[in-house]
C-alpha cells in the first residue's frame, strides 16, 4: 500500500468527462510526474486529489484511510498540501510575514532552512507583489512545503518561468522531496524537465491514462510517442 | 437620495500600504489615539455654541459605524451597507427597552449593544462568505428588511412604525451619572461619546495590527490559499464583522440616549448610503479616514443644505473624490506626504 493513492478517479462536468478512471500511487521521497497536452485533465486531476473538486467517482486514500470527501483544511492539517498553477501568494504581505503566518498554522521545524533552500533570504523582507515572478513561484512552493507535509501536489510549478528558472525550480522539487522525504506529485508542461526530475511518470490524454511507469519505459511507449511526444522523442 | 455606482471589488487604494509588522508603529499609533482621546475631551470648552457642539456630537456618534465600515474595507476588502442597520437597531433597542420594560438608560444601552451583536452575528453568518458586489447587496438587502420590519403596523406598539419612537426615560433617569436633561446637552454628553469613539478606534487599531489582523489580511489577499494553508476563513471574517457591528451599535445606542427619539429613517437606504459615502470620501485606507469623512459629511449637511440641493453637493463631492483621489481625502494626504518625504530624501 502506498502513502497516497487514487483509484478509479473520475470527474465529470455535466456530460463531459474531464477525467476517467485514473489511478495513481505516491511514495515518500519520490517524485511522480504527470504530463499531458492541454486539456488532458491535469489540473482537474490535481484539484480532485487536493479536495478542491469532489470526484464524481473513485477514491483517494491516505495512509490507508479513505479521504475522498475530506475538506481542504483537513488534508492540510494531516500533511497533504498543494501549490497552484496560477501563482497563489499573499501579494500585499512581505515574504517573511506570509511564510510565518502559514508556519503558525503548520508547525515548521526549520523555516530558515526552507527559505535558504529556495533562495528566498534576499527577498524575505520585500512585499511579495513587488518581487520577480519567478521568485513568487518559489514563495508559492514554500507556502506548500511549510509544516513538513508528507504529500505535496504541485500544479505546474514552472508555469511562466524561463528555461534556467525552470531547471532550478525542478531541482528544488527534487532536492526537497528527497531531503524531506515527501511524496510529490508534479504536474508539469515541461516534458523534458519531468523526465529529468521524476522517478515515475503518468501520461494523461483526454482524461485517461495513456501510460504510466518509469521514465525510460514511458518514453519508449508507442502510444505515448504517437499521441504526445511526437517524432522529437 | 444619492445613488452611486460602486465598483465590484474595492479599488486598490482601499488596501492599506503593505503592513510590515512593526511593533513600534503599533505603539505609536496607540499612543496617538490616547493623546487624541485626551485632547478631544476639551472640545466642549472650545466650541461654546450649542448648535455647533450638537454637530460635533452627531459626527462622533456617526463615526462609530463609519469606523466599523472602514475596518472591514481595510482588512477584508468588504464594503458594507449594513452598519447603519446595526446603528439603527441599537437605537430602537434602547427605546424599546426603556419604554416597554422600563429599563434604566445604562442597562438599555447594554441591552442595545447585545441586540446589535446578535443581529450582526445573524447577518454575518449569511453574508461574510460573499465578497465585492455580492456582499454590498446582501448587507443592503438585510438592512432594508430590518427597515421594513420596523415600519410594520403590527409592530406599532413596539417601534411606533412610521411615527418613530419617542423614548420616555422619566425624570429620575440617569445614564452613567448624567440626568435626562444632561444627556441631551451636547457639551455634557460629549465626553461619553468621545471616549467610546476613541476606545473603539483603539481596539480596532490594535486588532488590526495583531496576529488576528494578519490573518484577516491573508484572507483578504487570498482566501483560497488560506484554506489550503489549513486556516478556517469563515470564523475570522464573522468575528471581524461582529466586532464592527458592536462598534456601530454603540453609536446607535448613544444616539438614542442623546436624541430621545428614534425615526425609522435611521434604518433607511439614504442613511446607509450616506454613511458609506462619508467613509469613501474620508478614505477607508486609514483608521482616521472614516472619521474625517463623517465629520465633513455632517458639516456639509448642516451648511450646504440651501435650496434643497444637499444631495447634489454630496454627489459632486463623491464623484470628485472617486475620480481624483480614489483613496479618499486621507488617502490623498498620505500619498502627498509620502511623495514629499521621498522628494526630501533625493
Amino acid at each position: 500500500m502506498s502513502l497516497f493513492e487514487a483509484r478509479g478517479l473520475t470527474v465529470r462536468y455535466g456530460a463531459l468527462a474531464a477525467l476517467t478512471d485514473v489511478d495513481i500511487a505516491l511514495e515518500p521521497g519520490l517524485v511522480h510526474g504527470v504530463i499531458g497536452p492541454n486539456g488532458a485533465g491535469k489540473s482537474t486531476f490535481i484539484d480532485a486529489l487536493s479536495g478542491r473538486r469532489r470526484p464524481s467517482q473513485g477514491t483517494v486514500t491516505y495512509d490507508g484511510e479513505d479521504i475522498t470527501r475530506r475538506s481542504v483544511r483537513w488534508r492540510r492539517a494531516h500533511g497533504i498540501s498543494r501549490s497552484f498553477q496560477r501563482t497563489s501568494v499573499f501579494s500585499s504581505m512581505t515574504v517573511r510575514d506570509q511564510l510565518e503566518m502559514v508556519a503558525r498554522r503548520n508547525a515548521e521545524p526549520d523555516l530558515d532552512q526552507l527559505v535558504e533552500t529556495l533562495g528566498l533570504e534576499e527577498v524575505a523582507d520585500q512585499v511579495c507583489g513587488e518581487i520577480a515572478y519567478g521568485t513568487q513561484r518559489s514563495v508559492d512552493l514554500a507556502i506548500a512545503l511549510i509544516g513538513k507535509p508528507r504529500v505535496v501536489l504541485l500544479d505546474e510549478p514552472c508555469a511562466g518561468l524561463v528555461a534556467d528558472e525552470s531547471v532550478r525550480m525542478l531541482d528544488h522539487v527534487r532536492t526537497l522531496s528527497r531531503e524531506r522525504d515527501v511524496a510529490a506529485l508534479l504536474v508539469e508542461h515541461d516534458v523534458e524537465g519531468v523526465f529529468r526530475t521524476c522517478d515515475t511518470i503518468t501520461v494523461l490524454d483526454l482524461g485517461k491514462v495513456l501510460a504510466s511507469g518509469e521514465p525510460a519505459a514511458v518514453r519508449a511507449d508507442p502510444g505515448v510517442v504517437r499521441a504526445y511526444l511526437g517524432s522529437a522523442a | 437620495m444619492s445613488t452611486t455606482v460602486l465598483p465590484d471589488a474595492p479599488p486598490a487604494d482601499i488596501a492599506p500600504p503593505p503592513a510590515r509588522r512593526r511593533p513600534r508603529a503599533t505603539l505609536v499609533g496607540a499612543v496617538a489615539i490616547v493623546v487624541v482621546l485626551l485632547g478631544g475631551l476639551s472640545v466642549p470648552y472650545v466650541i461654546t455654541d450649542t448648535y455647533t457642539m450638537g454637530l460635533a456630537l452627531e459626527a462622533a456618534m456617526l463615526g462609530l459605524p463609519a469606523l466599523g465600515i472602514g475596518f472591514l474595507a481595510r482588512h477584508l476588502g468588504l464594503i458594507s451597507l449594513g452598519h447603519s442597520a446595526f446603528f439603527g437597531s441599537a437605537a430602537y433597542s434602547v427605546g424599546i427597552a426603556v419604554n416597554r420594560w422600563e429599563l434604566g438608560l445604562t442597562a438599555a444601552v447594554g441591552f442595545a449593544v447585545v441586540v446589535g451583536a446578535a443581529i450582526s452575528l445573524l447577518m454575518g453568518i449569511l453574508v461574510v462568505r460573499s465578497s465585492g458586489m455580492g456582499f454590498l447587496m446582501l448587507t443592503l438587502a438585510l438592512s432594508m428588511a430590518l427597515w421594513q420590519l420596523a415600519l410594520q403596523t403590527s409592530f406599532r406598539p413596539l417601534t411606533g412604525a412610521h411615527d418613530g419612537l419617542l423614548i420616555s426615560a422619566g425624570n429620575d433617569a440617569s445614564f452613567l451619572g448624567l440626568g435626562p436633561a444632561d444627556v441631551q446637552n451636547p457639551g455634557l454628553f460629549w465626553p461619553m461619546v468621545w471616549v467610546t469613539l476613541m476606545l473603539a478606534a483603539l481596539v480596532l487599531w490594535l486588532v488590526g495590527r495583531s496576529r488576528f489582523g494578519v490573518l484577516l489580511e491573508g484572507i483578504r489577499e487570498n482566501e483560497e490559499r488560506m484554506r489550503f494553508s489549513g486556516y478556517d476563513t469563515f470564523l475570522p471574517r464573522l468575528a471581524a464583522f461582529v466586532l464592527t457591528g458592536v462598534v456601530a451599535s454603540l453609536g446607535g445606542a448613544l444616539f438614542a440616549v442623546n436624541a430621545g427619539y428614534v425615526s425609522p429613517d435611521i434604518l433607511g437606504f439614504t442613511r446607509a448610503g450616506d454613511t458609506l459615502i462619508a467613509v469613501l470620501i474620508g478614505g477607508p485606507a486609514s483608521l482616521a479616514g472614516p472619521l474625517v469623512g463623517t465629520a465633513l459629511f455632517v458639516w456639509a449637511q448642516a451648511n450646504l443644505n440651501f435650496g434643497g440641493n444637499l444631495h447634489l453637493f454630496t454627489g459632486l463631492a463623491l464623484i470628485a473624490v472617486l475620480v481624483f483621489m480614489p483613496g479618499g481625502l486621507t488617502g490623498a494626504v498620505q500619498r502627498l506626504s509620502r511623495r514629499l518625504r521621498r522628494g526630501g530624501r533625493r
